[in-house]
């Protein structure tokens, strides 16, 4: 799906540009310090630039020529040369340096913002938006931002060099400046044409080398089918033609640029040194003329065309910039924000009842997964949801979690709407454990703390002894301290589920959610599992998911989802005498125990 | 310079085009020389009033031309030098990606597809600034060098010359050490920005968890530390990179000093004129680049030799999958003798299969049945010759499987795995895998036997309709149904499905299974599954547990048994009997 937006995003008109210009360099505006000192600078070394050949030019025209010159002035020229490229070595490096550390921290700037910006969306977009996505656009187009600073930092180099390079001219010499200034309007036609042709040809090298690269992926990862189908060598020629159609893009490129880049500016150069020898030799045939001032033109020339190259080159990084800024910008503008909450002061959940009150709700607005929904769920007791996958389990936790926004009906928690608890609040009061426990890059500890600093290492082990995770934990390398890496890869799903557990019950929260797990779990965890369930939700009200129905005999009330509604409930005992839907799941889950 | 003789062969291949390129840079480096010393001789000409319009014309026309032919040869070695450079790239890129296709499962395990990946774009990056750049830059350093260097010596003032370029091999050195200290910080600062890349990945992959613990403040603080140290590490990198322009004109501001300096002297003393003087001036501005060059040589040299040395790694890997000398070319029929006495995966201590024996007479089908991780997939494995090294014998049609050639053993087996990988191109190019050339009848006769055929109707492009990363997402079952589909248009002598009605109903299954028997009643199959019902029709069904074969005989016979299959069987209806209910 990306392929197609990369194409559109290409042809963006002119004015939609500029307009993606200002919004990205309103994140520049806190370095504008920076960035106005690196300018300055810049401005600095471009003058700097036009004095050494004067010095130089005095030298010749004021005291070589006319003769007779000490060995004083010869040191005192040498020394103030020396002098003032000193001044241009450190001028150069302030500019370089100031100008990088503000592209930088306007990186920074862009990525907190969009970062914050991603914690500030719902569910819904990250349910619908694949994980490489979002990171690509947090990463890898805002590192982007950096070439496409550089860009400006290269057009305003050539702009004040070329600009200084030719007043010095006018100063020197008018008459002959003049003369110089003819070339501009053929510079600005090389410049476009360069323009166009290699921004097309640009464009095709980089499409070619991101279809050959996804050529390459996809043959590494199905290599057993193409091996399987023994077309190992019709993939092979049709790789060799993707291959060859890129080198025939990138062959075009060098070639635009043998035509059109440096060899032409350098051509244009020489011609430019034409111009000034003639029009100072034909003046030399009726009057005599100081020979400096020619050295300092042909100086002066140089420091004119010089930048145009690398100016011209970083044109295509450009086009690169307003692409990733226009994607960086699409996130920013994303409004399918959290559900918004009333945030009422001190609205506190502190027993814990939670009633469900005629609740209807979708994902698309269209089609309901979940119909007319009515139950309640007293203090401390436990519900437990039943029912096939897409009956609507998930989608009550997506409610009660406040994931996802309902539109019909009232959920109320302690007699107060669930909306009116800020986010926080109800985050920290209600305990959702995970069907698929997920472990971050740390320490054991980190996991069961999660980032929150109050937690001290003692609750972390009474947490971890509550749901006896602490036999395992100990007997590991550095017990609370050791390492979890790869997401957990060490772990058993049984010991990342304690860990979640214990992650859990270390915030004592006063609702418990629970996602069982569909996965199946080592026989040797197993037992303690059932155990820390078991424990956590003593004093705790309790809504779970359950697939193994073993496990939820004791609930204080089942509930049988099936497409969105509750079709029967009432306790196990109950259920299994009504010998509806229930009771055919729980035979059959009998059998099943029986051929684990 | 080790690299340069590594790729010789290259060079060799390229030998005129190199040589051409080479020339043509030399005469550029020669044409070089004439502007400044044009301008100096002007100047002179000026300055002792000896110039008249005639001389001033021929002087002119000469600088004219130099230019027009600056301008040609340079076009020339662009062309040449770039080019090859691309080409190098491309050969190579070819001899990977044919490499590659020629690996077997180990080589697969080995690397991951990630760093195959990096291999293939960051290392043939890193060769083609070898053959480009680093050409050029030894070539352009010498030619340039010297010939300014001589130019200097013998048209200006040998002594002025020694004097000027004394501090300028500090260029090379300093290019060199910066560039060293540069690639270093610029790694950590890869580095830094990796880490971040991670951190992100994490908490978008954990976001759930995040939000439900409700701590995303406490994430971006630990997001803005990361990004914190990105900037650290590239103030670092900037501390450095901003040095090497000022450090050059540091270098060529002593170079100045001593030019004005003994150059002054030298015209008091009138052993040079003051033309002399510019044209000198002009040529030492020339040598900055080669100098500079020659010390940036190194790195590239460098890194380009270290990616070689990582490609030439991964090419000189060989498949432990080899046709023997002299292979059976017919195709494969008959019957098959399965026997494994025993088998481990490379590197793996755990025996994965022992002991397991069948035979299956051609044009029966053979079911495999038993729990996940039980080893089903591994004897199908071996029998597609992904593994070698086993205990045992594997005949078919009276010969050991390994003494076939691939083509006459795989051509004829057609697989259908368990991930239903299909390739990013259209469903009809995905059905007409094994052979494009095929016509639309065919593929939609496999199609229909897939039971497909209907469903990729209803697409929006119908058989055009574009699969994979940026196409449609088809569900499990519907992909499941195409790479059988795939398979059955080879009308394969053998045909496994591995596990590959699993994400299809009960009545599409049977509909499958049923049209695949009448149409292949004189073939070849094997069935491995979860399901019972797609296997309950072969003439003989094993069960398989722990890597050996625990049950087996045909559908009544094991129901008869009272074992695992029995209760897998009676499970199985009862929940079948529940998803009736939902209907």
């Amino acid at each position: 799906m990306e392929q197609p937006e990369i194409i559109k995003d290409r042809s963006i008109p002119f004015k939609q540009q500029m307009h993606i210009l200002k919004r990205i360099m309103k994140f520049a505006h806190p370095y504008r310090k920076e960035f106005t000192a690196a300018i300055i600078f810049s401005i600095l070394l471009a003058i700097i630039n036009a004095i050494l050949p004067r010095i130089i030019q005095i030298f010749i025209d004021d005291h070589l020529t006319p003769g007779g010159v000490t060995f004083r002035t010869i040191l005192f020229f040498a020394s103030l040369h020396f002098g003032v490229t000193l001044i241009r070595m450190i001028v150069w490096y302030c500019e370089l340096y100031i100008f990088n550390m503000a592209s930088e921290k306007t990186v920074k700037n862009i990525r907190e913002n969009l970062y914050t910006k991603l914690h500030s969306l719902g569910m819904r977009f990250f349910d619908q938006t694949s994980t490489g996505w979002i990171i690509t656009r947090a990463t890898n187009d805002t590192e982007a931002m950096k070439d496409f600073w550089n860009v400006f930092l290269t057009i305003m180099q050539g702009v004040f060099g070329v600009v200084i390079s030719l007043s010095a001219m006018f100063y020197l010499d008018a008459s002959v400046a003049v003369w110089i200034l003819l070339f501009a309007p053929i510079l600005l036609i090389v410049i476009r044409f360069y323009q166009v042709y290699s921004s097309k040809t640009y464009v095709d090298m980089k499409s070619k080398l991101s279809s050959l690269n996804t050529k390459l992926a996809e043959t590494i990862n199905g290599m057993s089918i193409i091996q399987q189908f023994r077309q190992e060598r019709r993939l092979q020629k049709e790789f060799e033609e993707t291959n060859r159609s890129y080198f025939d893009s990138r062959y075009s490129m060098v070639r635009i640029n043998a035509i059109l880049l440096s060899p032409i500016i350098n051509f244009l150069y020489t011609v430019a040194v034409v111009l000034i020898l003639a029009i100072f030799g034909v003046n030399a045939l009726s009057s005599p003329v100081e020979v400096g001032i020619i050295y300092a033109f042909t100086s002066y020339a140089n420091d004119f065309f010089r930048p145009l190259t690398r100016l011209m080159d970083s044109l295509s990084l450009f086009q690169d910039g307003i692409v990733s800024s226009s994607r960086i910008l699409k996130v920013m503008d994303n409004e399918e924000y959290a559900p918004e909450q009333n945030d009422i002061p001190g609205a506190q959940i502190e027993i814990g009842k939670i009633e469900f009150k005629n609740v209807t709700f979708s994902y698309d607005g269209k089609s309901d997964v979940l119909k007319n929904i009515n139950f309640t769920v007293n203090p401390g007791e436990t519900v437990a949801l039943v029912g096939h996958t897409g009956s609507g389990k998930s989608s009550i936790i997506n409610v009660l979690m406040r994931f996802y926004d309902f539109q019909k009906g009232e959920v109320i928690i302690d007699g107060r709407s669930i909306k009116d608890y800020p986010m926080r609040e109800l985050r920290r009061k209600t305990g959702l454990v995970l069907q698929d426990s997920f472990l971050f890059y740390g320490t054991i500890k980190d996991n069961i703390r999660i980032k929150n600093d109050e937690i001290n290492d003692r609750e972390i082990i009474q947490a971890a002894k509550f749901v006896q995770a602490d036999q395992f934990i100990e007997d590991l390398p550095g017990e609370y301290d050791a390492r979890v890496v790869e997401r957990g890869a060490s772990f058993s799903s049984g010991q990342k589920q304690l860990i979640s557990f214990a992650s859990t019950i270390v915030r004592d929260p006063k609702i418990l959610i629970l996602d069982e797990a569909t996965a199946n779990i080592d026989t040797e965890t197993e037992t303690l599992i059932q155990e820390g369930l078991n424990r956590m939700r003593k004093g705790r009200t309790t809504v779970a998911i359950a697939h193994r129905l073993s496990t939820i005999r004791d609930a204080d009330q089942i509930l049988v989802l099936d497409n969105g509604r509750i079709i029967e409930r009432g306790t196990h005992d109950e259920l299994i005498s009504n010998g509806g839907k229930y009771k055919d799941m729980y035979e059959l889950q009998n059998i099943g125990l029986q051929t684990k | 310079m080790d690299i340069f003789k590594r790729l010789s062969w290259f060079f060799l291949k390229e030998k005129k085009s190199y040589m051409l390129g080479i020339f043509s840079l030399v005469v550029v480096a020669l044409l070089q020389l004439i502007p400044p010393r044009i301008i100096g001789i002007v100047v002179d000409e000026i300055e002792t009033d000896s110039i008249t319009s005639k001389s001033l014309t021929f002087w002119l026309s000469i600088l004219l031309v130099s230019a027009l032919l600056q301008y040609i040869f340079r076009y020339i070695w662009r062309m040449r030098i770039w080019g090859n450079a691309a080409k190098l790239e491309q050969t190579v890129r070819k001899q990977l990606y044919n490499h590659f296709t020629n690996m077997d499962n180990q080589f697969f395990q080995k690397y991951r597809a990630g760093d195959l990946m990096a291999h293939a774009t960051n290392d043939l990056r890193g060769l083609r600034m070898v053959a480009g750049g680093g050409i050029l830059t030894m070539a352009d350093a010498i030619s340039v060098g010297l010939t300014t260097l001589l130019a200097m010596m013998f048209v200006v003032d040998w002594r002025l010359t020694l004097i000027a370029v004394f501090p300028l091999p500090l260029l090379a050195i300093t290019s060199r050490v910066l560039g060293r200290k540069l690639h270093m910080r610029f790694r950590d600062a890869q580095a830094s920005f990796s880490q971040l890349n991670d951190k992100v990945q994490e908490s978008i992959q954990g976001i759930k968890v995040l939000k439900t613990f409700g701590q995303e403040k406490e994430d971006v603080e630990e997001f803005k530390e990361q990004t914190a140290n990105v900037v650290a590490k590239n103030r670092l990198v900037y501390k450095i990179d901003s040095l090497f322009d000022p450090a050059i004109t540091l270098i060529m501001g002593v170079s100045y000093f001593l030019t004005i300096l003994v150059g002054g002297l030298l015209i008091t003393e009138n052993e040079i004129s003051i033309g002399d003087f510019v044209t000198f001036i002009n040529y030492i501005g020339m040598l900055v680049w080669p100098m500079f060059a020659i010390g940036r040589l190194f790195n590239i040299i460098e890194r380009g030799s270290a990616s070689y040395d990582r490609i030439e790694n991964l090419l000189r890997e060989e498949s432990s999958i080899v046709e023997r000398k002299g292979s059976i070319e017919t195709p494969v029929n008959g019957d098959l003798e399965f026997f494994i006495k025993k088998f481990s995966y490379p590197e793996d201590e755990v025996t994965t299969l022992h002991d397991v024996r069948f035979s299956l007479k051609a044009g029966h089908t053979l079911g495999i049945v038993g729990k996940t991780g039980a080893g089903k997939t591994t004897i199908l494995k071996l029998l597609l010759r992904e593994y070698d090294h086993y205990k045992g014998d594997v005949q078919y049609g009276g010969h050991d499987i390994r003494d076939y050639t691939l083509d006459a053993l795989l051509k004829h087996i057609g697989y259908v795995p368990q991930d239903n990988y299909l390739f990013s191109t259209t469903i009809r190019d995905n059905i007409r895998f094994a052979d494009p050339s095929l016509p639309q009848e065919e593929v939609e006769a496999a199609a229909r036997l897939a039971d497909i055929h209907d469903d990729i109707l209803n697409l929006p492009n119908g058989y055009d309709t574009q699969v994979g990363e940026r196409g449609v997402s088809l569900s499990g079952g519907q992909k499941q149904r195409i790479s059988i589909a795939r398979s059955i248009i080879t009308n394969p002598e053998l045909m496994i499905l591995d596990d590959s009605l699993s994400a299809v109903d009960a009545k599409t299954e049977e509909s499958i299974l049923s049209g695949l028997k009448e149409k292949r009643q004189k073939q070849t199959t094997i069935i491995a599954a979860h399901r019972i019902s797609s296997v309950m029709h072969a003439e003989e069904i094993i069960v398989v547990e722990d890597g050996t074969i625990v049950e087996r005989g045909t559908h009544e016979q094991l129901l008869k048994l009272g074992g695992w299959y029995k209760d897998m069987y009676r499970q199985q209806q009862l929940e079948q009997k529940l998803e009736g209910e939902d209907e």
